[in-house]
């Protein structure tokens, strides 16, 4: 059964930035990349979802969230294993559950269960475990940081590293001119064929859609799920302080939509008006280079254009 | 079925495990099927659905995450059970290091089954010895009894503030998970008496309590910090162990220690076994002495922490002894061989002769006449090598088998 | 033995440095090891490198406790006590510092045993490759000169082999070797001995640990919220400050800040928490009406 959003949630939407909720969840200080675009994304869904929370982590660069002696989170924290984050948090969901049916625990000390997983840990070895979390209707939420390889390693090939894209492990050689040959999983889509309560995409830059969301998810039930796309300033290769003008990018040539599926039905809730050419994004990134010097690439960049184009067919109105 | 009071009735190794979860009062189990263990968690599915069993049976996706799951409940303050056996040992070995660093107790069967590859059923113990570094506590058992007590056992030396460790309940594969024998199914309340309904010793996840569990930790100084006191605390088991036998032995009547010592007193001869082909070297103890040659038998059933001590004490002065390891650590050989030799090597006292025997690889049978071979070696001064138990017979039937499998290659070109 | 330490910042090429290093001091004939050292920190924080030349085999591993020289590529370590520097150091350590101010100001300032080696490779930086903290060829460079053992031609064979083996161009590489050629002529030479250690060596005192309950085994914090406890103010090389004069209160760098430095006040102003922010400029770079300046954060001190 799925949870319906009423009036009222409606209502209480956040409009504009002041409306975010002013205490931090994530207390600075952390071992992060300075302007590392995940952890922007996370302390805006973090701001929404409060400190009644446990967040079970796979290993991954947010593993360094919480280095002994030290946890940023006012809520609890759980580090797992990579592929381990979502079977844990069934776990505590469950002995919470079984805590307060059976054992008289008061209603007041549940958590919100939250998984924080890399793209690598979500779309590879995460994958399985997770299908089957949802399947169970596992009562969580779900936040994937896309950062689009495996970045805590250095940088590596993950299930999620685009079309194009050089990574430690998919360098681009005379033989090889694109660096990943692999188009991007469609994790939405795969999640979606799981037909949740909850899916939704976000993105740090666009703080009002993605707290709407995360307090949207809130007031449901069962698994949802959220894909932040996380412009990742060491593993893409920009300047730290052009985190927010990448995400930006990313959502204006339509390379990244912004959108949740809620009811059965998939809604762009930032659908760019008129898309910008891909290269506008990809030019701006150590990781893309490649296709633009020494010689340029027009049949890579041509074929991530018409991918882009593909997509977004699908939803001509 | 109705309890009553210490009813003995015809029990399966497995059902006894299953049985020991249901009366220790488990709250939670994450489940993933295996041969043999199967049966254990199916019997539990059936229970917590029939509500003799209350809280919460979980069908997880792999070992791995039922491990995850089963570590993460046992964090968050229930008690819990979970059970498998071989491959899933293997899948979930991560999951199984990390949880035993959490230092969260639970109990878990590893019915045992031998490894792939060749992929088999049929039991010896490299699966569970692969967890012998993992830092959780082991148990093995040699009969269904046994394996019922053992658990409920297993959850009080899990659950002592001194200790907060998983505790793993072995039993073998087939030999005993698939065997019937009379079990004393002791009385619930008895039993709850023994084992209260679980108390979390240390803070667990709820709101009023936030913490961070398990977060990295870098240095390797304060690294073996951790580790030491893991260390230590396993160490500890074995007093823990020995006054929770005291304990349940003089309520239960049934008392156990880290060892059986077999008719080790006077005896020449003696094997070191465990599980459930200890009866096996019991039999071959009865036949030898009848016919005047003093054998005896050392059981070994607390394998984690090592009771050197323990066993040194009842090997000393014993003249000849073979450790028959029921695994291989191939380029190596028997993998509780050298933890003996570990045990003794400071004593005076140590045997003359030790002799390590690989038998019972993948279920492989140990007979009578085999002990005969072992008493032979022995009394020829063994050196370093394995003995391997492995015959004629074996070698007539494989050789039959290759044939099929269309060996040699040459005679089949044309 | 000669032992050459290298403070950066994760980014700053720091390790690239040490290797370049270690390989010249190959060519030149000498036994060499190089070693960078990750902790759990990412771009911006301080790390460290470390080489190592002898004429006999290296019997050494790991970090350097206690340097003959010491690299700073990054002047803004100097006052961060968790970087720790000048750790080991003594007055015959020769200790190089990437600044733009003198020697003597540099001895003074940071309070130093011993007047340090002083040159502005930033500025060089700039000159030849565009990027100022772009530190590997140069400070390999320093490094090398310091020694008085490398000659130039092996230091750019040195500079040839490891930044080939990345993704730079022959024109980047080229750009490279004559900011190294630059370097390598300012910098001053000395002839560091090559010491022997034949320090004695004391037994370490062991202790027995005891054992301690179970929630004092394993991996448990109970402070939640206690990073802020960790200062990572000094990440910075800029400091973003704002302009309350230009500032309209729109909290657009508040909600951009991915550590959650910015805090309105009660004014509905942003204030800055300088002691954790890392310096990515986001909220510079975010505001509409362009009310945040950057600074460059050694110049404070002039
Ligand atoms: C079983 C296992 N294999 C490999 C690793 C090494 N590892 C740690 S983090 C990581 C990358 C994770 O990538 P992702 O999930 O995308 O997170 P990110 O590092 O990008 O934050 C890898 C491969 C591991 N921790 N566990
Ligand atoms: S590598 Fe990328 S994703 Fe990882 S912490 Fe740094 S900026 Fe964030
Ligand atoms: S973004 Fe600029 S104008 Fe807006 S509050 Fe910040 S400093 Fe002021
Ligand atoms: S520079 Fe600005 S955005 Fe970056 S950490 Fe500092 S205050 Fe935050
Ligand atoms: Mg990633």
């Amino acid at each position: 059964m799925k949870a319906t959003i009423s009036d009222s949630l409606e209502e209480s939407k956040y409009k504009k930035v002041t409306d975010l909720n002013p205490e931090e969840e994530i207390a600075p200080g952390s071992a992060l990349c300075a302007g590392c675009g995940g952890l922007e994304g996370m302390r805006l869904a973090m701001k929404v979802l409060g400190e009644n929370t446990l967040t079970c982590n796979a290993a991954g660069c947010f593993t360094l969230i919480s280095v002994y002696p030290f946890t940023p989170l006012k809520g609890s924290w759980l580090y797992t294993t990579m592929s381990g984050p979502v079977p844990a948090a069934q776990g505590v969901r469950d002995a919470l559950d079984i805590r307060m049916q059976k054992h008289g625990l008061p209603k007041a000390e549940d958590l919100q269960v939250i998984v924080v997983a890399g793209d690598g840990s979500t779309n590879d070895m995460g994958l399985s475990p997770t299908s089957a979390a949802i399947h169970r209707n596992l009562d969580f939420i779900y936040f994937c940081y896309d950062n689009e390889a495996y970045g805590n390693t250095g940088f590596q090939h993950s299930g999620a590293s685009p079309l194009g894209s050089y990574t430690m492990t998919s360098p681009n050689t005379p033989e090889h001119p694109a660096g990943s040959e692999q188009t991007k999983k469609d994790l939405f889509g795969i999640w979606m064929a799981h037909n949740p309560p909850y899916l939704a995409t976000v993105s740090p830059r666009e703080p009002i859609d993605l707290s709407n969301k995360f307090k949207k998810a809130k007031g449901m039930k069962g698994p949802r799920l959220f894909i932040c796309l996380s412009p990742c300033p060491t593993g893409w290769g920009f300047d730290p302080k052009d985190t927010h003008l990448i995400a930006k990018l990313a959502v204006d040539t339509g390379i990244f939509p912004i959108k949740e599926f809620v009811d059965g039905k998939v809604i762009h809730t930032k659908r760019p008006r008129k898309r910008l050419p891909v290269e506008k994004y990809l030019e701006r990134q150590k990781r893309f280079q490649h296709l633009f010097a020494p010689k340029r690439r027009d049949d890579i960049i041509a074929q991530i254009q018409s991918n882009v184009d593909a997509y977004w067919e699908q939803y001509d109105e | 079925m109705e309890l009553t009071r210490n009813k003995q009735i015809m029990l399966t190794g497995n059902k006894a495990a299953a049985w020991g979860a249901r009366l220790a009062g488990v709250d939670y189990v994450p489940a993933f099927p295996i041969t043999p263990q199967t049966e254990i968690v199916e019997t539990l599915a059936q229970w917590f659905a029939d509500g003799h069993m209350h809280g919460k049976y979980t069908n997880m996706d792999s070992e791995h995450s039922m491990f995850m799951a089963a570590g993460a409940a046992a964090a968050s303050g229930v008690r819990v059970f979970t059970a498998s056996s071989s491959q899933g040992i293997l899948y979930g070995l991560e999951a199984l290091h990390t949880i035993a660093g959490w230092r969260v107790p639970l109990v878990l069967v590893n019915v045992s089954r031998a490894l792939a590859t060749p992929i088999t059923l049929e039991p010896d113990h490299n699966d569970v010895l692969s967890l012998r570094d993992t830092g959780i506590i082991q148990l093995h058992a040699e009969t269904a009894q046994e394996v019922l007590d053992y658990i409920l056992m297993a959850y009080r030396i899990a659950e002592d503030p001194e200790v907060c460790l998983p505790v793993l309940v072995n039993l073998d594969g087939f030999y005993l998970s698939f065997t019937r024998e009379p079990v004393v199914l002791p009385d619930e309340a008895e039993v709850r008496e023994f084992l209260p309904l679980f108390k979390p010793s240390q803070p667990v996840f709820q709101a009023s309590e936030p913490m961070a569990r398990a977060s990295a930790v870098f240095g390797g100084g304060n690294y073996s910090y951790f580790k030491i006191q893991h260390h230590l605390a396993a160490q500890n088991v074995v007093n823990v162990y020995q006054k929770i036998t005291q304990e349940f032995g003089e309520r239960f009547g049934r008392f156990y220690d880290a060892v059986e010592r077999y008719r080790l007193d006077d005896a020449e001869y003696v094997f070191v076994m465990s599980n459930s082909f200890a009866t096996k070297g019991k039999a071959a103890v009865q036949h030898l002495r009848k016919n005047g040659i003093k054998a005896g038998l050392l059981k070994l059933s607390l394998l984690r922490p090592f009771p050197s001590q323990i066993i040194a004490d009842a090997l000393a002065h014993r003249p000849k002894v073979a450790v028959i390891d029921q695994n291989l650590a191939p380029g190596m050989g028997g993998i509780l061989y050298p933890e003996i030799l570990k045990a003794v090597y400071r004593r005076e006292d140590r045997p003359q002769h030790l002799l390590s025997v690989i038998g019972g690889l993948g279920g492989r049978d140990i007979q009578e006449g085999d002990f005969i071979s072992i008493l032979q070696r022995l009394d020829e001064a063994p050196g370093d090598d394995p003995l391997f138990l492995f015959d004629e017979k074996d070698l007539k039937q494989f050789d039959q088998l290759r044939q099929i499998a269309g060996f040699p290659r040459e005679a089949r070109i044309p | 033995m000669l032992r050459i330490r290298l403070h950066g910042r994760g980014g700053q090429g720091i390790k690239t440095a040490s290797q370049i290093l270690g390989t010249a001091a190959h060519l030149a004939g000498y036994q060499a090891q190089d070693f960078p050292l990750y902790g759990a920190e990412r771009r911006g924080a301080p790390i460290a490198a470390y080489a190592r030349f002898s004429k006999n085999i290296v019997l050494e591993r790991g970090p350097i406790a206690q340097p003959d020289i010491v690299l700073i590529g990054d002047e803004t370590l100097l006052s961060d006590p968790m970087a720790a520097v000048t750790q080991g150091t003594d007055a015959s350590t020769l200790i190089f510092i990437n600044s733009r101010h003198t020697s003597h100001d540099l001895k003074q300032h940071y309070q130093l045993e011993s007047l340090p080696v002083q040159l502005d490779i930033s500025e060089l930086c700039q000159k030849y490759i565009q990027k100022p903290m772009i530190l590997s060829t140069a400070l390999a460079a320093v490094g090398a000169r310091l020694m008085g053992r490398i000659d130039l031609h092996h230091l750019l064979q040195a500079i040839r082999e490891e930044l080939g083996q990345g993704r730079l161009g022959p024109e980047k590489i080229a750009a490279n070797l004559k900011l190294a050629e630059e370097v390598f002529q300012k910098a001053p030479s000395f002839d560091l001995e090559f010491s022997e250690s034949d320090a004695g060596f004391s037994a370490s005192r062991l202790v027995t640990l005891e054992r301690r309950p179970p929630v004092d085994s394993a991996p448990l914090i109970f402070a939640t919220g206690n990073m802020a406890l960790r200062k990572t103010g000094n990440w910075r090389t800029h400091r973003p400050v704002i302009n309350y004069e230009e500032c309209n209160g729109c909290a657009i760098c508040y909600a951009r800040c991915p550590e959650g430095d910015i805090r309105m006040d009660t004014n509905d102003k942003p204030v800055i928490d300088y002691d954790h922010c890392k310096g990515c400029l986001i909220c510079a770079t975010e505001c509409p009406k362009h009310a945040i300046e950057i600074l460059r954060e050694v110049e404070s001190w002039n």
